[in-house]
C-alpha cells in the first residue's frame, strides 16, 4: 500500500505541468461565456441553458481527461521501459494496476472539481443563487462517474493500445449515454434469444447513464434521496472492483 | 565467500508466433558478496531475460533463483535489490528529485532520511545542479545518470545493471566505471550485463559468457586474462568461443 501515495502524487505533479488541462479550461470558459451571452440564440431564460451547457461541459471535459490520463498510465510505462524499475521494487503487479487507477482517479476528480468550480462561478453570476445540496450531489455523482471511467479505461489499457483504448472508451460512453434506455426497452418488448442477449448486455455494460443528473440540476427538481446516492456508490465500487480485479489478472500474466 | 545471488537450472521458453523459442537453457550462476559479475553475450543471447527472471518481472518457468538465500519471487526479497534498466525514459514532467522521492517512498524510506539520500545520490551522479530541472530537458547521458541514481535509492546490497554504459560518451563511461568500482569497495554485489567487452574486462571480478541462452563459460576475469597473455584478448576469446559453439 505504501506505493499508492507516491505514484498518485507524482501523477498529479505531471498533470499540473502538462498543458492539456489548461487548454480545456480555457475552452470551457470561452464556451460558457458564449453560451451565457444574453439573447444569443434569442433564448430568454438563459440561466437554465447556461446550467445545462455548463454541467454537460464539466462532465464531458473531465471525462476526456479521465480517458486520456488513464489510457496512458500502463502503456506509457511499458513503452518507456519504466515499468521495469517499478516492478523491480517491492510491489506486486496488481498493486501497480491499483496505484495507476488511484492516480488516474485523483487527477480526473481534481480536474472535475476545478471545472465544477468554474461552472459554479458562471452559474452564480447568471442565476444569483443555487441549491447547494443539489450541487453537492452533482459533484458526488461526477466523482463516482469518473472513478468508474478510470477503472474501465485502466482495464482496457491492459490489452489495448493507447489510441484504440481512447476510441473504444469514447464510443462506449456515447453508446451508453445515448442508447442504454433503448436497449432496456428492447429487452422488455422483445422475446426469445434476442431479449436474453440484450438483457445480458444491458447488465454487463458500465452504466455511465446512472450518473447523469444533468436534467435534475438544470430544472432544479430537488435533491435525490440518500438511498439513490448510496446505491449508485455501491454500484460504482462493485463494478470498479471487478474491472480492476480483471485488469490485475491480465496485467499479472502479461509478458513484459 | 558468502553466496548472495544463485541461479540454478534456469530455463525460459517463449512463443514467437507458433514457434517455441528457448531463451534460456539450464542456466547456473553463482555470485558472491562484494563481487562484480560481468554478464556478456551477443544481442539476443538472453542476458535481459535472465535479469527479468531474477527480478521476477518474468514468471519463473523452470529453475530456482535465490537472493541472499531468499526466493526472488517474494516482493520482500527485492527490498535490498537495485535495478537499472537499459535505456528507460523517465517522465519528462518530473525532476530527478521528485522521481527519486517517488521510488524512495515506494521502498517505504522515511521522508527525512530520503531527502538526505537523494542529495547524496545526486552528488554521486553529478546531477546536484540539475536536481530540480525537468527530466524532459535531459540528454541521454543525464537520463542514464538518473536511472543509475534510482537503482541506488534503497541502498541495495545487490545491484543489477542492464547495459549501464550503453550510449554514454567516454568521459561518462569512465565515471560510471569508477562509481561501480567504488560501490563494490563499499561491499555491494554488482551484476551487470553488457556487450562492451572492454568495459567488462576492466571492472569485472568474474565473467559469464552467454550465447543463445546457454552459459558457454564462467570464471574469474583473471582466468580469461591469462589467455590474453597467450596472445588472446577477451574479445578474441569471446568471438572464438561463440564461433566454436555455433
Amino acid at each position: 500500500m505504501t506505493a499508492i501515495c507516491p505514484i498518485v502524487f507524482a501523477t498529479i505533479k505531471e498533470f499540473i505541468r502538462r498543458k492539456d488541462f489548461y487548454v480545456l479550461l480555457i475552452l470551457f470558459c470561452v464556451l460558457l461565456t458564449i453560451s451565457s451571452m444574453q439573447n444569443f440564440f434569442q433564448i430568454e431564460n438563459v440561466s437554465r441553458y447556461v446550467r445545462d451547457v455548463g454541467y454537460s461541459l464539466t462532465v464531458f471535459f473531465s471525462f476526456l481527461i479521465a480517458v486520456t490520463v488513464s489510457a496512458g498510465q500502463l502503456p506509457r510505462e511499458i513503452e518507456n521501459k519504466t515499468v521495469y524499475p517499478l516492478l523491480a521494487k517491492p510491489i506486486s503487479r496488481r498493486m501497480v494496476v491499483f496505484s495507476k487507477f488511484c492516480a488516474s482517479a485523483a487527477v480526473s476528480v481534481l480536474s472535475f472539481l476545478l471545472f465544477f468550480i468554474a461552472f459554479l462561478a458562471f452559474d452564480v453570476m447568471k442565476t444569483g443563487g443555487l441549491n447547494p445540496l443539489l450541487f453537492a450531489q452533482a459533484a458526488i455523482f461526477g466523482t463516482l462517474f469518473l472513478c468508474m471511467v478510470c477503472a474501465f479505461v485502466i482495464f482496457l489499457s491492459t490489452f489495448m493500445t493507447f489510441a484504440a483504448n481512447i476510441t473504444v472508451s469514447i464510443l462506449t460512453y456515447l453508446f451508453i449515454t445515448g442508447f442504454s434506455d433503448s436497449l432496456r426497452d428492447f429487452s422488455i418488448y422483445t422475446k426469445g434469444a434476442a431479449a436474453i442477449c440484450s438483457e445480458i448486455v444491458y447488465y454487463l455494460i458500465p452504466h455511465f447513464d446512472f450518473f447523469n443528473i444533468r436534467i435534475r440540476l438544470t430544472h432544479e427538481w430537488g435533491t435525490l434521496p440518500l438511498w439513490v446516492i448510496a446505491s449508485v456508490g455501491a454500484y460504482t465500487v462493485t463494478y470498479s472492483f471487478f474491472l480492476l480485479y480483471f485488469a490485475g489478472v491480465i496485467f499479472g500474466r502479461k509478458k513484459l | 565467500m558468502e553466496q548472495i545471488l544463485s541461479v540454478k537450472n534456469l530455463s525460459y521458453t517463449y512463443k514467437a508466433g507458433r514457434v517455441n523459442v528457448k531463451a534460456l537453457d539450464d542456466l547456473d550462476l553463482e555470485i558472491c558478496r562484494g563481487e562484480i559479475f560481468g554478464f556478456i553475450g551477443p544481442n539476443g543471447a538472453g542476458k535481459t531475460t535472465t535479469i527479468k527472471l531474477i527480478l521476477n518481472i518474468l514468471p519463473l518457468q523452470n529453475g530456482k533463483i535465490k537472493i541472499s538465500g531468499e526466493d526472488s519471487s517474494k516482493p520482500k526479497t527485492r527490498l535490498k535489490v537495485g535495478y537499472m534498466p537499459e535505456s528507460a525514459v523517465y517522465s519528462r514532467y518530473l525532476t530527478p528529485k521528485e522521481l527519486l522521492y517517488m521510488y524512495g517512498r515506494i521502498f517505504g524510506i522515511r521522508k527525512s532520511l530520503l531527502k538526505q539520500r537523494i542529495s547524496e545520490l545526486l552528488a554521486l551522479v553529478d546531477l546536484e545542479k540539475e536536481g530540480s530541472r525537468l527530466i524532459g530537458t535531459f540528454s541521454k547521458g543525464m537520463m542514464q545518470k538518473v536511472s543509475f541514481a534510482q537503482s541506488l535509492i534503497n541502498e541495495p546490497s545487490v545491484l543489477i545493471l542492464d547495459e549501464p554504459t550503453s550510449g554514454l560518451d567516454p568521459v561518462l563511461r569512465k565515471k560510471m566505471r569508477e562509481t561501480i568500482l567504488n560501490l563494490r569497495d563499499a561491499g555491494k554485489t554488482i551484476f551487470f550485463s553488457s556487450h562492451e567487452l572492454s568495459e567488462v574486462e576492466l571492472i569485472s571480478d568474474k565473467i559469464g559468457i552467454l550465447n543463445k541462452g546457454r552459459l558457454l563459460a564462467t570464471g574469474p576475469t583473471k582466468s580469461f586474462m591469462g589467455k590474453k597473455e597467450e596472445g588472446l584478448s577477451l574479445e578474441n576469446y569471446f568471438l572464438n568461443l561463440i564461433k566454436e559453439k555455433q
